[in-house]
């Protein structure tokens, strides 16, 4: 078990070299890379995509959330909660997210665990042991271990140290990034860093900065300094670029197009793959449980004609078309005229009752 | 037989596919059930004396649903049952020579015999209900110590009542000598008890040796003059059959059935025919249609005949339909009750065939005879029986794995199990050290084991290890060291209301509310542990002292090594290898109570030890904080959490050395451990009060060695590697029971993971899926059920959210709870996975 240092309060991770602080790790993770791949989602990113599906990732900070199907409605937790910041409404348990420190007392008291904590400290060891316990599966699948978030560079320390030391239990790494980054920090990871899943969302500048909150500039200048290093210490086809497909907001052919020309241009050689992912909702509990207003909630998921105009445009941008892939999932379009549609969009269901 | 899982039919409607004319017409006409012209039901045939008895409940002892139906059937089989005329001196016959003989009469001059349309097979009826073959003296014994006062029925009653689970005598499960009738004959078998029988000194000879020895003499005889009634009738088919490929067909079966089983197979028709008819007189022998008698590894031993008919020019199709016949043949065991539904024993017999697996030194044994079957199962499925278990190891090829992986896919869940040699492997050396026979199973033979029934691993030809005989409620010791060895609540009869006043059935092991540490709790479940398994043992005697004294099953001795040799029928213990099994029923119900009274009373103390049991004796009403906790915040088995899988591997040890130690009196079977649970797991949870791990009275228990519903949060890796820890793991050296594997369980366990049909939707996907196989191989049980989360699975959760609180979906890249996302977005993805399904 790691150690969970619960009491902690929600200070910022960045800059602490011992302890990570990690969303959560995904085993048997089939999407993150090649093989079956433990996924250790970063808590913290640099951006804010209006569409981030993992909106509990962005925040550098230990969160509260109430999942209101495990509420039993003692109200423990509001006793609990010494900065008064929890109070039950008809609409369900409202955080007052200027009062909350992050103390998770009530996620202690909570006795159904309707109150869960986003954000665990890991010492690295602890990390390490825990993500090691699926090396078989790794092994027997080419897998390994993906950093991802959130965004990793955000904890470059400890991202540098868990990298390291999976390299050194020959694990094969990968590191998801969004790209806005230092370089500095970037060109210290990649030494450790098997496959570099890299986020290229819109090539307009100005779009870029209304839906994730920056430029591209960097991002854009990363993407071709990874290229490169990539290019220059003989791992071509390392680099996967990741472009997700968000209606009224990058699901344009124009953008694809673009993107694709850039690829072309400049990453040439070091791209082994190019998804597009289309827009999925299943996200929408998590906003209203962190009490945010989505302003996607009401989009319709992709239908199947526009996905594949999306996929035309990429494989017609230049690019070898062999490396364009589409996955997520699309509007249900049932009835005679519908068009055929892919198998399974919905991905991997664990557990579950037998 | 099996768990409700292991063998559970598909829901999803998988259509079969590239079948003959021939095998459609007779697929169809099967599935016609009652309507057909003839079928395999159950006839019952007597001695036509005033006390017969016609129908032996003991193998139904483990089945606890027909416990109220026992009286009706044996009255209603003795009052059906047709009269047979003894030879005149039946009398003076010892039980089994009597047994042996009217069992023969039957199959040979009583029972019809039918040939279908088309058949390449013969040996149609086999379900009989026969006499006990008892003289008035031997009845009253036999009835008093069944059904008297403190008979058996009245104390497996008890013992199913009070939730310690069932035990009994039970038939089937075994996997015959097969492949010696192919090899040499009935006739070797005959010359061989000839021999034995003239080496007896007359003291013997008079005795029960001789008995013995004569009895199986006759049913050795048994599929010869069957087969020659077949052969006749074969003949006098083509005589009069116009088409001349059928004709032929028909003169080949009649020559095929003049040579076996009688003589050894020298083509494949006649291995397959020789195997169909040897088979089908076990199941007419011990009056008990299929569970669990078994095949063994077909692909190995049918593999010489399949070659050498292939040379010979024999059509690769033309193989496969004899193979499809035999399909057919085998479903037809389910017809003994065809007219009430499925006769109440199962919806899965069993008869259990092994693909592939490990050969000497490692070598895999999979071949072209292999896929051939695989194919069959592809073309024929869905379809019931046999039942196809793939044997899995490190060297096993990828070709093998691409077809198990696509057949998966194709069928929406797999139809078949996997069976891993490496863990089972280690099991079985575990009880050759254990029970001093490592001269019988050793690192040179142990690749030879195959699994019976589902996964119940066994050796071949020469072991009966009663793999369903005993099922104890592991929980049964958790609830008695609670209250100090007694039960919670007086037992109500819920059909009479008579009512039973709770005793001091288990030790004493003190007031719980007394222990101050965690430990003191430990070392009284510890000491109820030992008594409940006592207690199975002591009620399993009853029943096999029985079965030895009066329920000889002589045609089943001779398939099985050590009988003839011992002069010993095999329900005497005459087998070389001569086992009864405990499955442990409620393993993760039961580690995770243990793991929760730790955490809730001793750890944490957010609750005393008597408000933990208050809370349990009302069945968590009132206590509505404590219940979440128990069930969310107590650690659980299933998670690759070592410390909670170490409360794992601790009960495993105690109740598996505890159960080493104890044996049948009778028959002299030692006693080793498995966890199987079939469908008690589902019927028992309305028996067991509520237990500490949070679950509710009238809810399910865990099943086999699978973590708790809903437990196993980290996916199938952390399940996999749980359970791989609770049989004992790996051992770091690479030495352990066998090459690096430790399995504290012989007999095996049943797992189950289900997935979502998307891990297969593509081809690298399906390589993903291939390397979590081989994962498991590695750090994973024994065997493995892959089922497809569905449409259905989805609604329920809809319905029992607290169920599924660890059903994750996902979509490429996105991971949520399916229990948190809200209705809408749950209702879309059961729109999405139905619609993907059709």
């Amino acid at each position: 078990m790691p150690m969970r240092n619960v009491t902690t309060t929600g200070t910022s991770a960045a800059g602490n070299s011992t302890q990570g602080l990690i969303l959560r790790i995904q085993r048997m993770s089939t999407e993150d890379g090649p093989g079956i791949r433990s996924t250790v989602f970063f808590k913290g990113c640099p951006l804010a995509c209006r569409w981030c599906h993992n909106p509990e990732s962005i925040s550098s900070k230990v969160q509260v959330h109430w999942v209101a199907s495990r509420c039993i409605g003692c109200l423990e937790c509001v006793r609990t909660c010494r900065s008064h910041a929890l109070s039950p409404s008809a609409g369900g348990m409202v955080i007052d997210r200027d009062r909350c420190t992050g103390c998770l007392a009530c996620t202690e008291a909570c006795p159904s665990t309707a109150l869960e904590a986003y954000g665990v400290r890991y010492r690295l060891d602890d990390l390490v042991n825990e993500v090691l316990k699926d090396r078989v599966y790794f092994e027997r699948s080419s897998g390994g271990v993906t950093l991802s978030g959130g965004e990793p560079t955000l904890q470059p320390e400890f991202a540098l140290a868990l990298l390291a030391k999976l390299k050194a239990e020959g694990v094969h790494t990968a590191l998801d990034t969004c790209g806005q980054a230092s370089w500095e920090v970037l060109s210290r990871l990649l030494p450790f860093t098997d496959i570099v899943l890299f986020d290229l969302k819109e090539m307009d500048p100005d779009r870029h900065k209304a839906f994730t909150g920056v430029t591209n500039s960097l991002i854009l200048e990363n993407a071709q300094r990874v290229a490169s290093s990539l290019r220059k210490n003989g791992r071509p086809s390392k680099m996967w670029v990741r472009t997700p497909l968000i209606p009224g907001h990058t699901a344009r052919t124009d953008n694809v197009t673009e993107l694709g020309s850039f690829i072309r241009r400049n990453l040439s050689g070091a791209v082994g793959r190019w998804d597009l992912c289309t827009f999925n909702n299943l996200c929408l509990h998590k906003y209203q449980g962190l009490g945010i207003d989505w302003p996607l909630g009401g989009v319709e998921l992709m239908g199947r004609a526009e996905a594949d105009a999306m996929l035309e445009a990429a494989r017609g941008s230049g690019v070898d078309p062999g490396i364009v892939r589409l996955s997520g999932p699309l509007r249900l379009e049932t009835g005679r005229d519908a068009p055929e549609r892919p198998r399974a969009a919905l991905g991997v269901v664990q557990g579950g009752k037998r | 037989m099996s768990t409700a899982q292991a063998c559970v039919a598909q829901k999803r409607l998988k259509q079969p596919k590239n079948l003959s004319p021939r095998i459609e017409w007779l697929r169809r006409y099967y599935l016609e059930g009652a309507a057909r012209r003839w079928n395999n039901e159950f006839t019952a045939w007597t001695t036509g004396t005033p006390w017969d008895e016609v129908f032996d409940e003991t193998t139904f002892y483990i089945v606890p649903e027909t416990y109220p139906f026992f009286q009706t059937f044996r009255s209603s089989f003795r009052q059906a049952a047709r009269k047979v005329d003894l030879h005149p001196d039946f009398w003076t016959w010892s039980i089994a020579e009597r047994r042996a003989w009217f069992v023969k009469e039957v199959m040979v001059n009583r029972l019809p015999q039918e040939i279908l349309p088309g058949d390449l097979l013969c040996g149609a009826r086999f379900n009989i209900q026969t006499s006990l073959c008892l003289d008035e003296r031997e009845t009253k014994r036999r009835n008093r110590l069944m059904f008297g006062k403190s008979g058996v029925r009245r104390a497996v009653k008890w013992f199913h009542d009070h939730g310690y689970g069932n035990s009994g005598a039970t038939s089937g499960h075994l996997i015959p000598g097969y492949e010696r009738i192919l090899k040499e004959g009935f006739k070797a078998v005959h010359d061989d008890l000839e021999a034995r029988l003239q080496a007896l000194d007359p003291r013997e000879h008079n005795g029960e040796k001789g008995a013995q020895l004569r009895a199986m003499k006759i049913a050795s005889t048994m599929p010869r003059e069957l087969a020659s009634r077949y052969a006749e009738l074969c003949e006098r088919t083509a005589a009069g059959e116009p088409d001349p490929v059928r004709k032929a067909e028909l003169e080949q079966m009649g020559r095929n059935l003049r040579r076996v089983p009688w003589e050894p197979a020298g083509t494949f028709w006649e291995a397959v025919q020789a195997l169909w008819l040897t088979h089908m007189l076990v199941m007419s022998d011990e009056n008990y249609p299929g569970p669990g008698v078994s095949f063994g590894r077909i692909d190995q031993y049918l593999l010489p005949y399949w070659r050498a008919s292939i040379e010979q020019g024999m059509d690769r199709e033309f193989g496969k339909e004899i193979l499809k016949c035999f399909w057919v043949h085998a479903n037809t065991a389910y017809d003994a009750m065809v007219r009430i539904g499925n006769n109440g024993i199962t919806a899965g017999y069993g008869q259990l065939i092994t693909l592939s697996g490990m050969g000497q030194g490692g070598r895999d044994m999979t071949n072209e005879l292999t896929f051939a079957i695989l194919e069959v199962i592809d073309e024929m499925s869905p379809i019931l029986e046999p039942k196809p278990n793939v044997r899995l190891h490190r060297n096993s090829p990828d070709e093998l794995l691409d077809k198990v992986v696509e057949m998966i896919a194709s069928s929406q869940g797999s139809p078949f199990l996997l069976n891993f040699d490496e863990r089972s492997m280690a099991g079985m050396m575990v009880e050759a050290r254990k029970a001093g026979v490592t001269h019988l199973i050793h690192e040179g033979n142990v690749h030879e084991y195959a699994p019976v029934g589902c996964l119940e691993n066994t050796m071949v030809g020469n072991d009966r290890s009663g793999t369903v005989d005993n099922n104890l409620n592991l929980l049964k010791a958790v609830e008695l060291a609670l209250n100090d060895g007694r039960d919670f609540f007086d037992f109500v009869d819920p059909i009479t209301l008579e009512k039973e006043k709770a005793r001091q059935d288990g030790p004493r092991t003190g007031d719980p509310r007394t222990f101050r540490t965690w430990e003191q709790f430990w070392d009284a479940y510890a000491e109820q542990t030992r008594y409940i398994i006592r207690r199975c043992v002591d009620l399993y005697e009853r029943s096999e002292a029985v079965r030895a004294e009066f329920c000889p099953t002589p045609y089943v001795s001779c398939l099985v090594k050590g009988c003839a040799e011992k002069a010993l029928d095999i329900t005497r213990g005459g087998a070389e290898l001569n086992f009864t099994t405990l499955e442990a029923v409620t393993f993760a119900t039961t580690v995770d109570s243990l793991l929760a009274v730790k955490y809730l009373v001793y750890d944490r103390k957010e609750c005393t030890m008597d408000d933990l049991i208050q809370a349990l004796k009302s069945n968590w009403e009132g206590y509505e904080a404590l219940r979440p906790k128990a069930r969310y915040k107590a650690p659980k088995y299933g998670r690759d959490d070592d410390e909670a899988d170490a409360m794992a591997d601790r009960v495993m040890e105690l109740w598996c050395e505890e159960t080493w130690k104890h044996g049948t009196v009778s028959t002299k079977r030692r006693f080793r451990p498995g966890m199987l649970s079939w469908n008690y797991w589902v019927s028992d949870g309305f028996i067991l009060p509520a237990s500490p791990d949070g679950r509710a009275k009238g809810t399910f228990l865990s099943n086999a060695i699978c973590p708790s519903n809903g437990a196993d949060i980290n996916g199938p890796t952390a399940n996999a590697n749980s359970v791989g820890k609770a049989l004992g793991g790996l051992c770091p050296d690479g030495s352990g029971d066998y090459l690096g594997y430790y399995n504290r369980l012989p007999n095996g366990a049943s797992h189950t993971i289900s997935f979502n049909p998307s891990i297969l939707k593509d081809p690298e996907h399906k390589e993903k899926f291939k390397a979590f196989l081989r994962g498991y191989a590695h750090n994973g049980g024994t065997c493995l059920q892959v089922n497809m989360i569905d449409a259905d699975t989805l609604r329920d959760a809809q319905e029992h959210p607290e169920d599924y609180r660890s059903l994750l979906v996902r979509i490429t890249g996105y991971n949520a709870y399916f229990t948190s996302v809200g209705r809408e977005l749950q209702d879309e993805l059961i729109a999405r996975l139905s619609h993907e399904a059709l």
